[in-house]
Protein backbone atom coordinates (compact mmCIF):
# COMPACT_ATOMS: atom_id res chain seq x y z
CA UNK A 1 0.00 0.00 0.00
CA UNK A 2 1.62 3.20 -1.39
CA UNK A 3 1.39 6.70 1.22
CA UNK A 4 -1.18 8.11 -0.56
CA UNK A 5 -3.55 5.13 -0.48
CA UNK A 6 -3.23 4.62 3.32
CA UNK A 7 -4.03 8.05 3.68
CA UNK A 8 -7.08 7.78 1.45
CA UNK A 9 -7.57 4.71 3.62
CA UNK A 10 -7.24 6.56 7.06
CA UNK A 11 -10.00 9.47 5.89
CA UNK A 12 -12.32 6.53 4.71
CA UNK A 13 -11.74 5.26 7.66
CA UNK A 14 -12.14 7.40 10.52
CA UNK A 15 -15.37 8.17 8.92
CA UNK A 16 -16.63 4.43 8.86
CA UNK A 17 -15.17 3.81 12.30
CA UNK A 18 -17.99 7.12 13.42
CA UNK A 19 -20.51 5.37 11.31
CA UNK A 20 -19.77 2.41 13.01
CA UNK A 21 -19.66 3.55 16.71
CA UNK A 22 -23.09 5.36 15.85
CA UNK A 23 -24.42 2.05 15.26
CA UNK A 24 -23.24 0.21 17.92
CA UNK A 25 -24.38 3.46 20.33
CA UNK A 26 -27.29 3.31 19.05
CA UNK A 27 -27.94 -0.41 19.51
CA UNK A 28 -26.76 -0.08 23.51
CA UNK A 29 -28.40 3.04 24.07
CA UNK A 30 -32.12 2.37 23.50
CA UNK A 31 -34.66 -0.23 24.53
CA UNK A 32 -36.58 0.42 21.50
CA UNK A 33 -36.65 -2.69 19.15
CA UNK A 34 -36.82 -1.00 16.32
CA UNK A 35 -34.63 1.86 16.96
CA UNK A 36 -32.15 -1.17 17.60
CA UNK A 37 -32.48 -2.72 14.30
CA UNK A 38 -31.38 1.08 12.90
CA UNK A 39 -28.68 0.89 15.05
CA UNK A 40 -27.53 -2.62 12.97
CA UNK A 41 -28.02 -1.08 9.98
CA UNK A 42 -26.35 1.77 10.73
CA UNK A 43 -23.55 -0.51 11.61
CA UNK A 44 -23.98 -2.98 8.36
CA UNK A 45 -23.60 0.48 6.35
CA UNK A 46 -20.47 1.22 7.87
CA UNK A 47 -18.81 -1.79 6.85
CA UNK A 48 -20.81 -1.57 2.98
CA UNK A 49 -18.79 1.65 3.05
CA UNK A 50 -15.58 -0.33 4.04
CA UNK A 51 -15.54 -2.50 1.02
CA UNK A 52 -16.14 0.03 -1.36
CA UNK A 53 -13.14 1.80 -0.11
CA UNK A 54 -11.26 -1.23 0.16
CA UNK A 55 -12.18 -2.09 -3.78
CA UNK A 56 -11.53 1.65 -4.40
CA UNK A 57 -7.85 1.35 -3.04
CA UNK A 58 -6.55 -2.04 -4.44
CA UNK A 59 -7.96 -0.68 -7.64
CA UNK A 60 -10.52 -4.63 -7.44
CA UNK A 61 -13.62 -2.34 -8.45
CA UNK A 62 -15.29 -4.95 -9.85
CA UNK A 63 -15.30 -7.80 -7.05
CA UNK A 64 -16.07 -5.70 -4.58
CA UNK A 65 -19.15 -4.19 -6.65
CA UNK A 66 -20.34 -7.62 -6.74
CA UNK A 67 -19.77 -8.31 -3.11
CA UNK A 68 -21.45 -5.35 -2.01
CA UNK A 69 -24.43 -5.88 -4.28
CA UNK A 70 -25.27 -9.70 -2.96
CA UNK A 71 -24.41 -8.19 0.80
CA UNK A 72 -27.64 -5.15 0.11
CA UNK A 73 -29.23 -8.27 -0.84
CA UNK A 74 -28.82 -10.86 2.07
CA UNK A 75 -28.83 -7.20 4.29
CA UNK A 76 -32.54 -6.57 3.08
CA UNK A 77 -33.84 -10.48 3.45
CA UNK A 78 -32.22 -10.31 6.93
CA UNK A 79 -33.87 -7.28 7.80
CA UNK A 80 -37.16 -8.28 6.53
CA UNK A 81 -36.96 -11.20 8.97
CA UNK A 82 -36.06 -9.02 11.89
CA UNK A 83 -38.88 -6.78 11.54
CA UNK A 84 -41.23 -9.94 11.28
CA UNK A 85 -39.93 -11.11 14.47
CA UNK A 86 -40.69 -7.53 16.03
CA UNK A 87 -44.23 -7.34 14.77
CA UNK A 88 -44.52 -10.75 16.27
CA UNK A 89 -43.24 -9.44 19.76
CA UNK A 90 -45.63 -6.65 18.88
CA UNK A 91 -48.46 -8.95 18.80
CA UNK A 92 -47.73 -10.56 22.48
CA UNK A 93 -46.47 -7.98 24.61
CA UNK A 94 -48.28 -4.72 22.67
CA UNK A 95 -45.55 -2.98 23.41
CA UNK A 96 -41.81 -2.24 21.46
CA UNK A 97 -39.99 -2.36 24.83
CA UNK A 98 -37.08 -4.82 24.79
CA UNK A 99 -37.60 -4.67 29.04
CA UNK A 100 -40.95 -6.54 27.89
CA UNK A 101 -39.17 -9.76 26.85
CA UNK A 102 -37.36 -10.99 29.51
CA UNK A 103 -38.12 -14.20 29.98
CA UNK A 104 -34.99 -16.44 28.92
CA UNK A 105 -32.07 -15.60 31.00
CA UNK A 106 -29.41 -16.10 28.60
CA UNK B 1 -20.47 -33.24 -8.71
CA UNK B 2 -20.13 -30.75 -5.58
CA UNK B 3 -22.58 -28.12 -6.58
CA UNK B 4 -25.55 -30.59 -7.02
CA UNK B 5 -25.28 -30.41 -3.11
CA UNK B 6 -26.09 -27.18 -3.03
CA UNK B 7 -28.48 -26.21 -6.16
CA UNK B 8 -30.62 -29.53 -5.97
CA UNK B 9 -32.26 -28.02 -2.28
CA UNK B 10 -32.42 -25.06 -4.00
CA UNK B 11 -34.28 -26.25 -7.08
CA UNK B 12 -36.34 -28.42 -4.86
CA UNK B 13 -38.23 -25.50 -3.25
CA UNK B 14 -38.74 -23.77 -6.40
CA UNK B 15 -40.31 -27.27 -7.94
CA UNK B 16 -42.24 -28.24 -4.37
CA UNK B 17 -43.81 -24.10 -4.52
CA UNK B 18 -44.62 -24.41 -8.42
CA UNK B 19 -48.41 -25.12 -9.18
CA UNK B 20 -49.77 -28.37 -7.87
CA UNK B 21 -49.49 -27.40 -4.29
CA UNK B 22 -51.85 -29.82 -3.12
CA UNK B 23 -50.16 -32.75 -4.37
CA UNK B 24 -46.82 -31.20 -3.49
CA UNK B 25 -48.20 -31.28 0.44
CA UNK B 26 -48.30 -34.39 0.29
CA UNK B 27 -44.76 -35.75 -1.05
CA UNK B 28 -42.61 -33.15 0.13
CA UNK B 29 -41.84 -34.68 3.74
CA UNK B 30 -41.39 -37.79 1.82
CA UNK B 31 -38.84 -36.07 -1.30
CA UNK B 32 -37.02 -34.40 1.85
CA UNK B 33 -36.60 -38.14 3.50
CA UNK B 34 -35.44 -39.25 -0.06
CA UNK B 35 -33.00 -36.21 -0.51
CA UNK B 36 -31.02 -36.67 3.31
CA UNK B 37 -30.87 -40.55 2.13
CA UNK B 38 -29.63 -39.23 -1.09
CA UNK B 39 -26.90 -37.11 0.10
CA UNK B 40 -25.76 -39.95 2.49
CA UNK B 41 -25.15 -42.28 -0.42
CA UNK B 42 -23.55 -39.40 -2.11
CA UNK B 43 -21.03 -38.27 0.48
CA UNK B 44 -20.22 -42.34 1.28
CA UNK B 45 -19.82 -43.25 -2.51
CA UNK B 46 -18.94 -40.35 -4.36
CA UNK B 47 -20.74 -40.32 -7.75
CA UNK B 48 -19.45 -38.50 -10.81
CA UNK B 49 -22.18 -36.59 -11.87
CA UNK B 50 -21.29 -34.16 -14.58
CA UNK B 51 -22.85 -30.74 -14.33
CA UNK B 52 -22.78 -28.99 -18.05
CA UNK B 53 -23.25 -25.77 -16.82
CA UNK B 54 -22.95 -23.34 -13.86
CA UNK B 55 -19.46 -24.42 -12.57
CA UNK B 56 -19.17 -23.42 -9.06
CA UNK B 57 -15.60 -23.53 -7.54
CA UNK B 58 -16.36 -25.86 -4.70
CA UNK B 59 -13.89 -28.36 -3.19
CA UNK B 60 -14.42 -31.02 -0.42
CA UNK B 61 -11.94 -32.68 1.82
CA UNK B 62 -12.35 -35.36 4.23
CA UNK B 63 -13.04 -32.76 6.99
CA UNK B 64 -16.11 -31.34 4.49
CA UNK B 65 -17.22 -35.15 3.77
CA UNK B 66 -17.52 -36.04 7.51
CA UNK B 67 -19.91 -32.45 8.77
CA UNK B 68 -22.10 -32.91 5.23
CA UNK B 69 -22.20 -36.46 6.85
CA UNK B 70 -23.55 -34.96 10.15
CA UNK B 71 -25.98 -32.53 7.92
CA UNK B 72 -27.60 -35.58 6.44
CA UNK B 73 -27.88 -37.73 9.18
CA UNK B 74 -29.20 -34.87 11.42
CA UNK B 75 -31.55 -33.86 8.44
CA UNK B 76 -33.31 -37.49 8.14
CA UNK B 77 -34.12 -37.14 12.02
CA UNK B 78 -35.37 -33.46 12.10
CA UNK B 79 -37.91 -34.82 9.26
CA UNK B 80 -38.85 -37.69 11.18
CA UNK B 81 -39.67 -36.05 13.99
CA UNK B 82 -41.00 -33.31 12.52
CA UNK B 83 -43.80 -35.28 10.54
CA UNK B 84 -44.35 -36.99 13.77
CA UNK B 85 -44.31 -33.59 16.12
CA UNK B 86 -45.84 -30.99 13.23
CA UNK B 87 -49.80 -32.16 12.66
CA UNK B 88 -51.00 -29.84 10.41
CA UNK B 89 -50.03 -30.58 6.81
CA UNK B 90 -49.75 -26.82 5.74
CA UNK B 91 -46.90 -26.15 8.27
CA UNK B 92 -45.35 -29.11 7.67
CA UNK B 93 -45.03 -27.99 4.01
CA UNK B 94 -43.69 -24.74 4.82
CA UNK B 95 -41.05 -26.30 7.76
CA UNK B 96 -39.74 -28.33 4.89
CA UNK B 97 -39.67 -25.36 2.48
CA UNK B 98 -37.02 -23.39 5.39
CA UNK B 99 -35.36 -26.83 5.85
CA UNK B 100 -34.41 -27.11 2.25
CA UNK B 101 -32.60 -23.74 2.14
CA UNK B 102 -31.25 -24.30 5.99
CA UNK B 103 -30.02 -27.61 3.42
CA UNK B 104 -28.52 -25.36 0.81
CA UNK B 105 -26.96 -23.40 3.30
CA UNK B 106 -25.17 -25.41 5.19
CA UNK B 107 -23.97 -27.82 2.17
CA UNK B 108 -22.67 -24.10 0.85
CA UNK B 109 -20.39 -23.51 4.02
CA UNK B 110 -18.86 -27.05 4.22
CA UNK B 111 -18.23 -26.82 0.59
CA UNK B 112 -17.26 -23.30 -1.01
CA UNK B 113 -13.49 -22.00 -1.37
CA UNK B 114 -13.64 -18.75 -1.08
CA UNK B 115 -14.03 -16.55 2.33
CA UNK B 116 -17.04 -13.99 0.99
CA UNK B 117 -19.14 -17.53 -0.37
CA UNK B 118 -18.52 -18.25 3.14
CA UNK B 119 -20.02 -15.65 4.54
CA UNK B 120 -23.44 -15.69 2.18
CA UNK B 121 -23.87 -19.08 2.45
CA UNK B 122 -23.63 -18.40 6.45
CA UNK B 123 -26.38 -15.83 6.43
CA UNK B 124 -28.55 -18.13 3.54
CA UNK B 125 -28.37 -20.89 6.69
CA UNK B 126 -28.88 -18.36 9.53
CA UNK B 127 -32.09 -16.54 8.15
CA UNK B 128 -33.68 -19.86 7.84
CA UNK B 129 -33.09 -20.61 11.13
CA UNK B 130 -34.64 -17.41 12.53
CA UNK B 131 -37.46 -18.37 10.92
CA UNK B 132 -37.27 -22.13 12.21
CA UNK B 133 -36.83 -20.80 16.02
CA UNK B 134 -40.01 -18.31 16.04
CA UNK B 135 -42.15 -21.23 13.47
CA UNK B 136 -45.10 -21.56 16.16
CA UNK B 137 -44.86 -17.97 16.92
CA UNK B 138 -45.10 -18.23 20.53
CA UNK B 139 -43.91 -15.24 22.70
CA UNK B 140 -40.08 -16.89 23.99
CA UNK B 141 -39.49 -18.36 20.89
CA UNK B 142 -39.49 -14.41 19.21
CA UNK B 143 -37.33 -13.32 22.14
CA UNK B 144 -35.14 -16.18 21.55
CA UNK B 145 -34.82 -15.41 17.58
CA UNK B 146 -34.58 -11.64 18.31
CA UNK B 147 -31.16 -12.57 20.12
CA UNK B 148 -30.15 -14.44 17.62
CA UNK B 149 -31.00 -12.09 15.01
CA UNK B 150 -29.04 -9.26 16.96
CA UNK B 151 -26.18 -10.86 17.80
CA UNK B 152 -25.66 -12.32 14.48
CA UNK B 153 -25.86 -9.16 13.05
CA UNK B 154 -22.89 -8.25 14.92
CA UNK B 155 -21.01 -11.30 13.84
CA UNK B 156 -21.89 -10.45 10.30
CA UNK B 157 -20.53 -6.59 10.70
CA UNK B 158 -17.35 -8.18 11.93
CA UNK B 159 -16.99 -10.68 9.67
CA UNK B 160 -17.37 -8.43 6.67
CA UNK B 161 -15.37 -5.58 8.16
CA UNK B 162 -12.42 -8.29 8.37
CA UNK B 163 -12.84 -10.08 4.63
CA UNK B 164 -12.74 -6.34 3.82
CA UNK B 165 -9.75 -5.63 5.78
CA UNK B 166 -7.88 -9.08 4.70
CA UNK B 167 -8.89 -8.28 1.34
CA UNK B 168 -7.13 -4.96 1.46
CA UNK B 169 -3.55 -6.94 1.39
CA UNK B 170 -4.53 -10.21 -0.44
CA UNK B 171 -6.82 -8.32 -2.85
CA UNK B 172 -9.03 -11.41 -3.64
CA UNK B 173 -11.28 -13.50 -1.54
CA UNK B 174 -10.29 -17.20 -2.47
CA UNK B 175 -9.18 -19.23 0.23
CA UNK B 176 -5.31 -19.99 -1.18
CA UNK B 177 -4.79 -16.21 -2.84
CA UNK B 178 -5.22 -15.36 1.35
CA UNK B 179 -2.57 -18.00 2.20
CA UNK B 180 -0.62 -17.00 -0.49
CA UNK B 181 -0.95 -12.97 0.90
CA UNK B 182 -0.79 -13.93 4.81
CA UNK B 183 3.03 -15.66 3.87
CA UNK B 184 4.37 -12.31 2.45
CA UNK B 185 3.02 -9.69 5.45
CA UNK B 186 1.96 -12.47 8.39
CA UNK B 187 2.07 -9.67 11.19
CA UNK B 188 1.20 -5.97 10.25
CA UNK B 189 -1.31 -5.02 12.98
CA UNK B 190 -4.00 -4.27 10.52
CA UNK B 191 -3.95 -7.95 9.73
CA UNK B 192 -3.83 -9.13 12.91
CA UNK B 193 -6.79 -7.07 13.65
CA UNK B 194 -8.87 -8.22 10.90
CA UNK B 195 -8.12 -11.91 11.62
CA UNK B 196 -9.05 -11.48 15.11
CA UNK B 197 -12.27 -10.05 14.41
CA UNK B 198 -13.65 -12.67 11.55
CA UNK B 199 -12.48 -15.42 14.31
CA UNK B 200 -14.93 -13.51 16.91
CA UNK B 201 -17.48 -13.93 14.65
CA UNK B 202 -17.48 -17.43 14.04
CA UNK B 203 -16.81 -17.51 18.04
CA UNK B 204 -20.86 -15.70 18.24
CA UNK B 205 -22.04 -17.84 15.19
CA UNK B 206 -20.78 -21.31 16.94
CA UNK B 207 -21.82 -19.69 20.66
CA UNK B 208 -18.24 -19.95 22.32
CA UNK B 209 -18.25 -18.81 25.92
CA UNK B 210 -17.97 -15.42 26.08
CA UNK B 211 -20.41 -14.85 23.05
CA UNK B 212 -22.96 -17.92 23.90
CA UNK B 213 -25.69 -15.79 25.28
CA UNK B 214 -28.20 -16.83 22.58
CA UNK B 215 -27.60 -20.11 22.37
CA UNK B 216 -29.29 -21.77 25.31
CA UNK B 217 -32.31 -19.31 24.54
CA UNK B 218 -32.40 -20.30 20.96
CA UNK B 219 -32.12 -23.97 22.12
CA UNK B 220 -35.02 -23.99 24.34
CA UNK B 221 -37.67 -21.56 23.00
CA UNK B 222 -37.57 -23.22 19.75
CA UNK B 223 -39.57 -26.32 18.86
CA UNK B 224 -38.50 -29.97 19.18
CA UNK B 225 -37.42 -30.57 15.58
CA UNK B 226 -35.70 -27.23 15.16
CA UNK B 227 -33.77 -28.00 18.39
CA UNK B 228 -32.55 -31.02 17.38
CA UNK B 229 -31.62 -29.57 14.19
CA UNK B 230 -29.97 -26.01 15.15
CA UNK B 231 -28.11 -28.00 17.89
CA UNK B 232 -27.28 -31.07 15.83
CA UNK B 233 -25.79 -29.15 12.95
CA UNK B 234 -26.28 -25.49 12.55
CA UNK B 235 -24.61 -24.06 14.63
CA UNK B 236 -21.60 -26.50 14.16
CA UNK B 237 -21.99 -26.13 10.54
CA UNK B 238 -21.76 -22.10 10.56
CA UNK B 239 -19.44 -21.17 13.66
CA UNK B 240 -17.20 -24.70 14.37
CA UNK B 241 -16.97 -26.08 11.02
CA UNK B 242 -16.26 -22.15 9.54
CA UNK B 243 -13.20 -21.97 12.33
CA UNK B 244 -12.04 -25.01 11.23
CA UNK B 245 -11.94 -24.72 7.70
CA UNK B 246 -10.60 -20.67 8.18
CA UNK B 247 -7.63 -22.26 10.81
CA UNK B 248 -6.70 -25.07 8.05
CA UNK B 249 -7.04 -23.66 5.06
CA UNK B 250 -6.29 -20.25 5.42
CA UNK B 251 -4.96 -18.93 8.43
CA UNK B 252 -2.74 -21.68 9.46
CA UNK B 253 -1.80 -22.12 13.21
CA UNK B 254 0.77 -19.69 14.91
CA UNK B 255 1.77 -19.56 18.64
CA UNK B 256 -1.04 -16.58 19.75
CA UNK B 257 -4.03 -17.98 18.26
CA UNK B 258 -3.17 -21.53 19.26
CA UNK B 259 -3.16 -20.35 23.35
CA UNK B 260 -6.58 -18.09 22.19
CA UNK B 261 -8.66 -20.87 20.34
CA UNK B 262 -7.33 -23.32 23.80
CA UNK B 263 -7.99 -20.63 26.43
CA UNK B 264 -11.52 -20.19 24.64
CA UNK B 265 -12.40 -24.31 24.56
CA UNK B 266 -11.10 -24.64 28.12
CA UNK B 267 -13.22 -21.58 29.24
CA UNK B 268 -16.55 -22.82 27.24
CA UNK B 269 -16.54 -26.79 28.41
CA UNK B 270 -15.68 -25.84 32.53
CA UNK B 271 -17.87 -23.01 32.57
CA UNK B 272 -20.65 -24.52 30.28
CA UNK B 273 -20.48 -27.77 32.32
CA UNK B 274 -20.71 -25.50 35.77
CA UNK B 275 -23.87 -23.71 34.29
CA UNK B 276 -25.10 -26.70 32.92
CA UNK B 277 -25.15 -28.56 36.26
CA UNK B 278 -27.47 -25.69 37.36
CA UNK B 279 -30.42 -25.96 34.88
CA UNK B 280 -33.59 -27.37 36.09
CA UNK B 281 -34.98 -27.05 32.25
CA UNK B 282 -34.56 -30.13 30.46
CA UNK B 283 -33.84 -28.32 26.93
CA UNK B 284 -31.56 -25.43 29.06
CA UNK B 285 -29.33 -28.13 30.46
CA UNK B 286 -28.72 -29.68 26.99
CA UNK B 287 -28.06 -25.91 25.58
CA UNK B 288 -25.40 -25.76 28.20
CA UNK B 289 -23.81 -29.29 27.51
CA UNK B 290 -23.87 -28.22 23.98
CA UNK B 291 -21.99 -25.00 24.53
CA UNK B 292 -19.07 -27.31 26.71
CA UNK B 293 -18.79 -30.03 24.21
CA UNK B 294 -17.98 -27.57 21.65
CA UNK B 295 -15.32 -26.65 23.87
CA UNK B 296 -13.83 -29.94 23.49
CA UNK B 297 -14.32 -29.21 19.86
CA UNK B 298 -12.01 -26.20 19.76
CA UNK B 299 -9.45 -27.39 22.10
CA UNK B 300 -8.75 -30.25 19.94
CA UNK B 301 -8.28 -27.96 17.23
CA UNK B 302 -6.48 -25.52 19.13
CA UNK B 303 -3.84 -27.75 19.15
CA UNK B 304 -2.46 -27.49 15.60
CA UNK B 305 -1.81 -31.02 15.05
CA UNK B 306 -3.70 -33.38 12.81
CA UNK B 307 -4.39 -35.53 15.43
CA UNK B 308 -6.27 -32.73 17.06
CA UNK B 309 -7.75 -31.59 14.27
CA UNK B 310 -8.78 -35.28 13.43
CA UNK B 311 -10.04 -35.38 16.93
CA UNK B 312 -12.10 -32.04 16.69
CA UNK B 313 -13.78 -33.12 13.28
CA UNK B 314 -14.69 -36.54 14.92
CA UNK B 315 -16.29 -35.29 18.30
CA UNK B 316 -17.71 -32.58 15.85
CA UNK B 317 -19.48 -35.94 14.32
CA UNK B 318 -20.18 -37.67 17.88
CA UNK B 319 -21.52 -34.36 18.92
CA UNK B 320 -24.25 -33.85 16.20
CA UNK B 321 -24.99 -37.65 16.93
CA UNK B 322 -25.58 -38.14 20.64
CA UNK B 323 -26.80 -34.36 20.86
CA UNK B 324 -29.60 -35.02 18.74
CA UNK B 325 -30.31 -38.09 20.52
CA UNK B 326 -31.16 -36.30 23.48
CA UNK B 327 -32.92 -33.71 22.11
CA UNK B 328 -35.25 -36.32 20.88
CA UNK B 329 -35.07 -37.92 23.77
CA UNK B 330 -36.22 -34.58 25.49
CA UNK B 331 -38.69 -33.77 22.77
CA UNK B 332 -40.20 -37.60 23.39
CA UNK B 333 -40.86 -36.71 27.41
CA UNK B 334 -42.25 -33.17 26.42
CA UNK B 335 -44.74 -34.54 23.71
CA UNK B 336 -46.27 -36.90 26.28
CA UNK B 337 -45.60 -34.72 30.06
CA UNK B 338 -45.92 -31.46 28.29
CA UNK B 339 -43.62 -29.92 30.40
CA UNK B 340 -40.01 -29.63 30.44
CA UNK B 341 -38.98 -28.79 34.07
CA UNK B 342 -37.16 -31.90 35.52
CA UNK B 343 -38.15 -31.35 38.90
CA UNK B 344 -41.36 -32.57 38.01
CA UNK B 345 -40.49 -35.73 36.23
CA UNK B 346 -39.26 -38.99 37.75
CA UNK B 347 -38.71 -42.67 36.74
CA UNK B 348 -40.09 -42.35 33.78
CA UNK B 349 -37.90 -45.34 31.88
CA UNK B 350 -39.81 -47.45 33.59
CA UNK B 351 -42.81 -46.13 30.93
CA UNK B 352 -40.99 -45.17 27.96
CA UNK B 353 -37.93 -47.94 27.79
CA UNK B 354 -36.94 -47.14 24.42
CA UNK B 355 -36.76 -43.22 25.36
CA UNK B 356 -34.88 -44.05 28.72
CA UNK B 357 -32.43 -46.64 27.36
CA UNK B 358 -31.11 -44.29 23.74
CA UNK B 359 -30.82 -41.24 26.51
CA UNK B 360 -28.51 -43.28 29.05
CA UNK B 361 -26.40 -44.20 25.70
CA UNK B 362 -26.30 -41.10 24.33
CA UNK B 363 -25.09 -39.50 27.63
CA UNK B 364 -22.76 -41.65 28.50
CA UNK B 365 -21.65 -40.88 24.78
CA UNK B 366 -21.02 -37.36 25.84
CA UNK B 367 -19.41 -38.11 28.95
CA UNK B 368 -16.75 -40.48 27.19
CA UNK B 369 -17.26 -43.95 28.45
CA UNK B 370 -15.87 -46.72 26.25
CA UNK B 371 -16.65 -48.42 24.01
CA UNK B 372 -18.96 -45.04 22.58
CA UNK B 373 -18.32 -43.30 19.86
CA UNK B 374 -17.88 -40.14 21.72
CA UNK B 375 -14.96 -41.78 24.21
CA UNK B 376 -12.58 -41.87 21.22
CA UNK B 377 -12.70 -38.46 20.13
CA UNK B 378 -12.18 -37.27 23.55
CA UNK B 379 -9.30 -39.56 24.02
CA UNK B 380 -8.15 -38.42 20.86
CA UNK B 381 -8.31 -34.58 21.64
CA UNK B 382 -6.92 -35.54 25.24
CA UNK B 383 -3.91 -37.53 23.78
CA UNK B 384 -3.09 -34.96 21.00
CA UNK B 385 -3.17 -31.68 23.83
CA UNK B 386 -0.93 -34.09 26.03
CA UNK B 387 1.59 -34.89 22.89
CA UNK B 388 1.46 -31.26 21.63
CA UNK B 389 2.92 -30.19 25.46
CA UNK B 390 -0.26 -28.72 26.86
CA UNK B 391 -0.79 -30.64 29.69
CA UNK B 392 -2.31 -28.24 31.66
CA UNK B 393 -5.88 -28.24 29.30
CA UNK B 394 -5.51 -32.07 28.78
CA UNK B 395 -6.43 -31.91 32.80
CA UNK B 396 -8.67 -29.60 32.37
CA UNK B 397 -10.29 -31.36 29.48
CA UNK B 398 -10.37 -34.91 32.00
CA UNK B 399 -11.60 -32.91 34.97
CA UNK B 400 -14.38 -31.13 32.71
CA UNK B 401 -15.63 -34.78 31.59
CA UNK B 402 -15.90 -35.79 35.62
CA UNK B 403 -18.49 -32.90 35.63
CA UNK B 404 -19.69 -33.99 32.48
CA UNK B 405 -20.87 -37.23 34.13
CA UNK B 406 -22.22 -35.65 37.10
CA UNK B 407 -24.69 -33.38 35.25
CA UNK B 408 -25.83 -36.35 33.02
CA UNK B 409 -25.88 -38.61 35.56
CA UNK B 410 -28.46 -35.79 37.43
CA UNK B 411 -30.13 -35.87 34.37
CA UNK B 412 -31.13 -39.48 34.29
CA UNK B 413 -31.80 -39.54 37.72
CA UNK B 414 -34.57 -36.95 37.81
CA UNK B 415 -35.79 -37.64 34.49
CA UNK B 416 -35.57 -41.61 34.16
CA UNK B 417 -34.79 -43.61 37.02
CA UNK B 418 -36.57 -43.74 40.36
CA UNK B 419 -40.19 -44.26 41.19
CA UNK B 420 -42.62 -43.01 39.32
CA UNK B 421 -44.88 -39.93 40.27
CA UNK B 422 -48.74 -40.85 40.80
CA UNK B 423 -49.76 -38.00 38.19
CA UNK B 424 -47.60 -40.17 35.74
CA UNK B 425 -48.66 -43.62 35.96
CA UNK B 426 -50.82 -43.50 32.84
CA UNK B 427 -48.15 -42.31 30.32
CA UNK B 428 -46.98 -43.85 27.63
CA UNK B 429 -44.20 -44.60 25.22
CA UNK B 430 -43.84 -41.61 22.74
CA UNK B 431 -44.91 -42.90 18.95
CA UNK B 432 -42.39 -44.01 16.52
CA UNK B 433 -41.70 -40.64 14.95
CA UNK B 434 -39.68 -39.88 17.92
CA UNK B 435 -38.11 -43.36 19.13
CA UNK B 436 -37.22 -44.95 15.88
CA UNK B 437 -34.96 -41.57 15.15
CA UNK B 438 -33.29 -41.93 18.11
CA UNK B 439 -32.87 -45.81 18.35
CA UNK B 440 -31.27 -45.14 14.90
CA UNK B 441 -28.61 -42.44 16.11
CA UNK B 442 -28.17 -44.76 19.03
CA UNK B 443 -27.14 -47.87 16.66
CA UNK B 444 -24.60 -45.08 15.04
CA UNK B 445 -22.69 -44.54 18.59
CA UNK B 446 -22.46 -48.09 19.37
CA UNK B 447 -21.40 -49.20 15.74
CA UNK B 448 -18.31 -45.76 15.37
CA UNK B 449 -17.82 -46.71 19.12
CA UNK B 450 -17.57 -50.45 18.16
CA UNK B 451 -15.93 -50.37 14.64
CA UNK B 452 -13.67 -47.45 15.64
CA UNK B 453 -10.16 -49.10 16.36
CA UNK B 454 -10.81 -51.02 12.70
CA UNK B 455 -11.53 -48.29 10.88
CA UNK B 456 -8.62 -45.75 12.25
CA UNK B 457 -6.18 -47.28 9.57
CA UNK B 458 -9.59 -47.05 6.80
CA UNK B 459 -9.59 -43.02 8.05
CA UNK B 460 -6.88 -41.19 5.51
CA UNK B 461 -6.63 -38.21 7.14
Amino acid sequence: MSAESLQLFCTFGIFIFMLAAIGVYCMLATYNLIRALIGVELLLKAVTLLIVAVGYITKHNALTQAMVITFIVIEVVVMTVAIGVVLGIRSHTNSLDARDIRNLKG
Amino acid sequence: MYSWFILFPLLSVIILNLPFRGMMNKIAIWYALALSIAQVYLVLFPVNIVMPFLQLNLNADIISRAVLLCIAIVLFVTILSAKYLIKKEDKLFNFVNLLFICLAGMNGVTLVTDIFSLYVFIEITAVASYTLISFYKDKDAFEAAFKYIMLSAMASAMMLAGIALIMLISGDTGFFAIREALKVSPHSSLIVFAIAIFICALFIKGGLMPFHGWLPDAYSAAPAPVSVLLAGVVTKTLGIYGLIRIMVSVIGFDGPLKQALLFIGALSIVVGALAALGQSDFKRMLAYSSISQVGYIIIGLGTGTALGIFGAVFHLFNHAIFKSSLFLNSAAVESRLGTRDMDKMNGLASKMPVTGITSVISCLSAAGLPPLAGFWSKLIIIVALWVSGYRVYAVVAIMASVITLAYFLSLQRRVFFGRIKEDSMNIKEAGIGLTLPAVILTAIIIGVGIAFPFLRDAIKF
